[in-house]
């Protein structure tokens, strides 16, 4: 995901020098609480999906009430590759929600579900702001494992950021989550963030309810607590998925 | 010499000789079938070993897709028209695992029991 903490930084009319100056905060590139993905693919399965976090911070004007929404549509082209296209907006609390960014993104299965002691996915993410002249790519290492009717996923992303205005820079994030499968409809979890100047872990909830015709609506909804005093206070999370065929 | 290497020789060939198909054995684990045919499953019931890992292959013969579908057993996969698929399902706790085709839940329904 592109920075929208840097896009707010612009935006607010905060001198350039300045936001480069400001590692800690401006190119933590930010926004590391996202969805925790799955290695899973399935052919011909077509979703839309929204994605949106609210962070909440009193000590940081800047990064209080920052919004991120994602908008998604996605298709599995087989039963090892999927597809999706997101549009991306964000509105710092000040200004207007308008959309700045587009993110291809491309799963790859790599073994079946239950085949060995883990299952192995990949995730490839390419993100472009429209307004500037900023890209970043990323490699995802996707593993799930199921104990039971626990499941624990692990998410490893590699990340490279480039543009004009911004120094080019790898970057790395790791996701966990540990969800419990109490029933389809509500499923506890626990998710656990580390980025660049990022430290969070809180509660999650998810749920799916099927409709007829193999359609479904997944739900997903968490806060995030930061662990150290350069993350936000909180970050709020929301997805919901509507999967057809 | 000659007669020292044959019978390393043999005893080398014995050894794979026992040690291969107990590979294999363990390494394939029990190997279910499963049919979709006219949009019902053959059979609707699958006896499977308790506590041990097992390798479902389903055939569809229909010639639309199926999803084989379980949320008791966690698993979700859609199988095209004139295909088969690999499911692995386990190690399961004695007991029945329902699953249905989302496709076609009325018809397409079946239980794995493990036993």
């Amino acid at each position: 995901m592109l920075h929208p903490w840097f896009k707010y930084g612009s935006q607010s009319g905060l001198p350039l020098a300045a936001i480069l100056f400001l590692p800690a905060l401006v190119l933590a590139d930010g926004v590391v609480v996202d969805r925790v993905y799955d290695p899973y693919v399935q052919p011909l399965e077509k979703e839309l999906e929204w994605r949106s976090l609210v962070v909440g911070d009193a000590e940081d004007p800047a990064l209080d009430r920052l919004q991120v929404h994602r908008l998604g549509v996605g298709y599995g082209f087989s039963d090892r590759w999927s597809g999706e296209i997101y549009l991306i907006g964000a509105d710092g609390g000040d200004s207007e929600l308008e959309v700045e960014a587009a993110e291809l993104e491309a799963k790859w299965q790599l073994t079946e579900q239950g085949e060995y002691a883990a299952d192995w996915g990949l995730l490839f993410e390419l993100e472009k702001e429209f307004g500037e002249n900023q890209w970043e790519g990323a490699t995802t290492l996707l593993a799930l494992r199921e104990w039971g009717r626990w499941v624990g996923t692990a998410n490893l992303a590699l990340g490279y950021e480039w543009g004009r205005e911004i120094e080019s820079e790898w970057e790395t994030e790791l996701r966990l989550q540990g969800r419990y499968r109490l029933q389809e409809s509500f499923e506890p979890a626990l998710e656990f963030y580390v980025g660049e100047d990022y430290r969070g872990a809180g509660p999650v909830i998810r749920g799916s309810h099927r409709f007829t015709g193999a359609r479904s609506l997944t739900w997903e909804f968490g806060v995030i607590l930061g662990l150290d005093g350069v993350s936000p206070e909180q970050s709020w999370r929301l997805l919901v998925e509507y999967e057809f065929f | 010499m000659i007669e020292k290497i044959r019978k390393n020789y043999l005893s080398f060939l014995l050894c794979c000789m026992s040690i291969v198909p107990a590979a294999a054995i363990a390494a394939g684990g029990p190997v279910v079938e499963l049919e979709i045919i006219n949009h019902l499953f053959h059979p609707s019931e699958l006896i499977v070993p308790a506590n041990t890992k097992v390798k479902l292959i389903v055939y569809n013969r229909d010639q639309t897709p199926e999803e084989f579908e379980s949320y008791e057993l966690n698993r979700e996969k859609v199988i095209m028209g004139g295909q088969r698929a690999i499911i692995f399902i386990g190690p399961l706790a004695p007991g029945e695992y329902p699953f249905f085709g989302e496709f076609n839940p009325r018809t397409a329904q079946g239980k794995v029991i493990a036993q």
